[in-house]
């Protein structure tokens, strides 16, 4: 079967010019082009540390020896490779709206993984919706990666929906190595404020991408509905008139804006996107203008 | 309040119900699937919070249903209100519009209040009903008949107006109702009046009458008669006061001569309709108008003034062909303002024109030529152009046709004998007013353009010259014969008409009413036939001045005075019934309080439509927020 690709080639062409932007330095597992908080092996020095018994007496600053007779190491800043974290929910709630939101988050984060995968990064992605447990792709590095992080990201199918608090719990528990974390989701699930809370409780640095569709921006709804949750949550009957939708909206902003200042109080980035926006402009405007790429 | 038809109050116990399941079925929403209920929910909560105003606000479309369901139903049913009223189906109204409905004691004016009257009634007609308007007093008017179209019958009614002349006889219209009822079914008949009304006593209304009265007061000080009679040097004004009212009245009556104030009469008046109380005042010779006026105020204004012109020098010339005739001559020289001449006898030419000379009387043998202008035969011998005369009647008895011919007034006939008189045969145009046995004995008539009068017996062969009657007689003749001149005829009744006796050289004649307005024969306001002016709109009370003109220069100017001097319209206390009798057998036609019925469906009809538009407006409260909100942007950029 042949799909449409997730993300155009010209797209991609112009992401490979972008780099993710982190606040600060952050350790990987193995060498790559990152400013890591550990010393190792590269031209920008760093620091100098006195000479202890074991060290590797090839790092011995011998200028240093001859000013002050005694042994110092000169230390260089390590360049290790970013681990990024792709977290993609795909309940219920996801697979809704025109543009649709899954849609939009799938390839939200193929281009930022993308981005992550050309700056010889290491991109992990974890789709959580379908139960317990979330869906994952083991570790992909470098622009060869790319294949099977847009297949993973294809093949991703709406789940039932879940407790988002706890899969954001267990994932943050289970990760390896923190790094910049993109979390696309749209957040309508009572346990939201947990869920951030768990994030934020490891080094990670998170990008909470909160995917509205326009239907849930501004809804047009005139007249008497039963409202049906697709997730099976408790239906709700309104008699919906300008007032109410006035309402509505009044009530959607203050949640943004709480969710927001939630975000900003734990240094997480909180980017409120609205699909009707093309994934294009999103990435090559907003995510720049707000300092998550570069 | 009771229903004309309540079982349309079942409607409401079938479509109420109706309108209930609907809306309950209404209340199973449309199901919308959202990706989450967590921020509806979230604001249904803080909505709940003040759910009373919103269950009532989610059903007040279901209240305003009800709300209109109710009164269209309630309209249905066609309640109504027992009002003092008509029930019938054919109205016919016959509205009072003579001199006393002018009275003030029902602001503005008695009229108003019965044309308020009339409306009301028309408003009670029933669906389909038709009514006729009758505008009785004064000249009868029908400006609407047997309609059911109401915008017309309002305008009909707001289009009367007080009429001064004809006084308030009631036989007339009540004839035409009666005809107009006995048509159609369910008839009615309803008077608005002030009940100073003669009705005849010998019809029988074949429907049912309703008396409204309308009127307060009864206080009224009239002028009841003025006169100025020319004299040697001088003229005798005669005024009457007549107190019309319940109790006494002091009042202060001022002459003007001319229009300035000559003399004032403080006069206090015992309620007596028929006595009044009179000043007789020498007034100077030269004066051509005088006013009376009294001072103050009553209900009725109309009669509060009076006129009267001098007719001082206006004398009537008569010729008088006669062998010589005494009785004849003295008779005549009683009358006031009247001047005899006598042509030399055995003359066949006349050469004065009917206008210098308008009567001549011909005692005995007619002359072969008959003179111009109006004649008067007395005893005549010879047979005429206009009558024969073929033989001799022995002792007539002398029997009048009518009862009230105005030449018979005041004259009595039955104790004048008469020894012979010529047995005469009229023309066609002659009425006959006295007869013996079918033979004419006084018979008058118009015959080319002249009025022309015989009596059939020579005065020396009767006793009548003897008698009262006489003069009367030969004055009643003479206004007859000489309509227009004189102090009787310079006074008018109102709508009576002012007729003058015109020269054929007089090419035109301008009448100038008491509110300054001018007619003339030239825009037709005045008509000018057979050598008579006649102009008929005299219904405005005041002082009217007729001018003859020849080539645009006044000849002569003569004034006619408008007065309302009438008994039955000065007496304005209102008749709280009036006895009309119906062939039902009723007498009465007091109206009962349970008579009419105001039905109130309109109103009802009318809320249910506000009723309706409310309910649309709620229901379309989305686009009307829309609109303001669309409207507050506008205004803020």
């Amino acid at each position: 079967m042949i799909t449409e690709p997730l993300l155009e080639s010209s797209f991609l062409r112009k992401l490979d010019r972008l780099s993710i932007l982190t606040k600060r330095a952050m350790a990987g597992d193995i060498q790559g082009e990152r400013r890591s908080p550990r010393r190792g092996s590269s031209v920008e020095f760093a620091d100098f540390r006195p000479y202890a018994s074991g060290d590797d007496i090839r790092q011995i600053d011998w200028n240093l020896y001859a000013r002050a007779e005694r042994f110092y190491l000169k230390l260089f800043v390590a360049e290790e490779e970013l681990n990024v974290h792709l977290l993609v929910d795909t309940s219920a709630s996801m697979d809704w709206g025109e543009p649709n939101k899954l849609h939009y988050a799938k390839r939200l984060a193929g281009a930022y993984g993308y981005i992550a995968l050309s700056n010889l990064d290491r991109v992990s992605v974890s789709a959580f919706g379908a139960g317990p447990h979330p869906q994952s792709m083991a570790s992909v590095r470098g622009k060869r990666g790319a294949f099977p992080l847009f297949g993973f990201l294809q093949r991703l199918t709406p789940g039932k929906g879940g407790d988002l608090a706890k899969t954001c719990r267990t994932y943050a528990q289970t990760a390896r190595t923190p790094g910049p974390l993109l979390l696309c989701s749209d957040l309508l699930d009572p346990g939201w404020k947990d869920a951030l809370g768990a994030l934020s409780s490891r080094r990670f640095e998170v990008t909470v991408m909160h995917i509205l569709a326009p239907q849930e921006i501004a809804p047009e709804l005139d007249g008497d509905f039963k409202l049906v949750d697709v997730e099976g949550g408790e239906p709700v009957e309104i008699s919906a008139d300008i007032g109410l939708i006035q309402r509505y909206r009044e009530g959607l902003d203050a949640w943004r804006e709480e969710i927001e200042s939630f975000c900003n109080g734990r240094g997480m980035n909180y980017l409120a996107v609205d699909t009707s926006v093309p994934v294009d402009e999103f990435v090559l405007s907003q995510m720049r203008k707000r300092g998550v790429l570069r | 309040m009771s229903l004309i038809s309540p079982l349309a109050l079942l409607g409401a116990a079938i479509i109420g119900p109706i309108i209930v399941a609907m809306y309950l079925l209404k209340l199973r929403r449309e199901e919308r699937p959202v990706s989450s209920t967590f921020l509806w929910r979230k604001m249904v909560r803080d909505v709940e919070a003040n759910a009373p105003w919103q269950k009532l606000r989610r059903s007040l479309l279901l209240l305003l249903q009800l709300l209109l369901l109710l009164l269209l139903v309630l309209a249905l049913a066609r309640p109504f209100f027992q009002t003092q009223g008509i029930s019938g189906r054919n109205l016919i109204i016959i509205l009072d519009h003579s001199a006393s409905m002018g009275a003030d004691d029902e602001p503005p004016s008695r009229l108003e209040a019965a044309k308020a009257k009339a409306v009301q009634l028309i408003d009670q007609l029933p669906d389909g009903g038709q009514a006729t308007i009758i505008a009785a007093g004064g000249t009868m008017q029908v400006p609407v008949a047997s309609t059911s179209d109401r915008r017309e019958l309002r305008q009909a009614i707001s289009a009367i107006q007080l009429d001064n002349g004809g006084g308030s006889d009631l036989s007339q219209p009540l004839t035409l109702a009666s005809a107009l009822a006995a048509r159609e079914e369910d008839s009615e008949i309803a008077i608005i009046s002030d009940g100073n009304v003669r009705i005849p006593s010998d019809t029988r209304v074949p429907a049912r009458v309703s008396y409204f009265p309308i009127g307060r007061a009864s206080e009224n000080v009239a002028v009841s008669a003025i006169s100025l009679q020319p004299g040697q040097n001088s003229q005798t004004l005669f005024v009457q006061v007549t107190n019309y009212g319940v109790s006494a009245a002091a009042r202060r009556l001022d002459i003007y001569l001319d229009g300035a104030i000559f003399n004032a009469y403080n006069l206090s008046l015992d309620p007596d309709p028929t006595h009044g109380q009179s000043i007789v005042a020498e007034i100077p010779p030269q004066v051509r108008v005088v006013e009376a006026r009294l001072d103050g105020q009553d209900a009725l204004a109309a009669d509060d003034r009076a006129f009267a012109v001098s007719t001082l020098g206006d004398a009537l010339t008569v010729r008088l062909i006669s062998q010589g005739n005494r009785f004849l001559e003295t008779g005549l020289a009683l009358l006031p303002g009247v001047q005899v001449t006598k042509p030399i006898s055995g003359t066949s030419t006349f050469t004065e024109t009917a206008t210098q000379i308008p009567v001549t009387i011909i005692d005995g043998s007619a002359p072969a030529t008959l003179p111009p202008g109006n004649l008067l035969f007395i005893g005549p011998i010879r047979s005429t152009d206009y009558f024969s005369v073929t033989g001799e009647i022995e002792f007539p008895s002398l029997r009048s046709i009518s009862g009230d011919d105005p030449l018979l007034r005041n004259v009595s006939l039955s104790e004048v004998s008469v020894l012979k008189a010529a047995r005469i045969v009229p023309g066609s145009w002659a009425r006959v007013v006295v007869d013996s046995d079918g033979a004419p004995i006084l018979a008058v008539g118009e015959r080319d353009g002249r009025r022309i009068a015989v009596l059939a017996f020579d005065l020396h062969n009767s006793d009548l010259p003897l008698q009262v009657a006489f003069p009367l007689l030969l004055s009643n003749l003479m206004s007859y014969l000489a309509p227009g001149s004189g102090a009787e005829a310079s006074q008018l009744l109102p709508g009576q008409p002012l007729a003058l006796q015109v020269d054929a050289s007089i090419t035109e004649v301008r009448v100038t009413r008491p509110d300054g307005a001018v007619s003339s024969s030239r825009d037709g306001g005045v008509q000018m036939r057979d050598g008579q002016a006649i102009y008929a709109d005299t219904d405005p009370l005041g002082v009217y001045t007729l001018e003859e003109l020849r080539d645009g220069e006044i000849q002569a100017t003569h004034r006619y005075a408008v007065n309302l001097f009438d008994q039955q319209e000065s007496t304005i206390a209102p008749q709280r019934d009036l006895t009309v009798p119906q062939t039902s057998g009723a007498q009465s036609t007091t109206t009962r309080q349970r008579d009419g019925r105001q039905e109130i469906w309109r109103w009802l009809a009318l809320a249910a439509l506000i009723v309706l538009v409310v309910e649309w407006l709620v229901y379309q409260r989305n686009g009307l927020a829309y609109l303001r909100q669309r409207w507050r942007q506008r205004r803020a950029g």
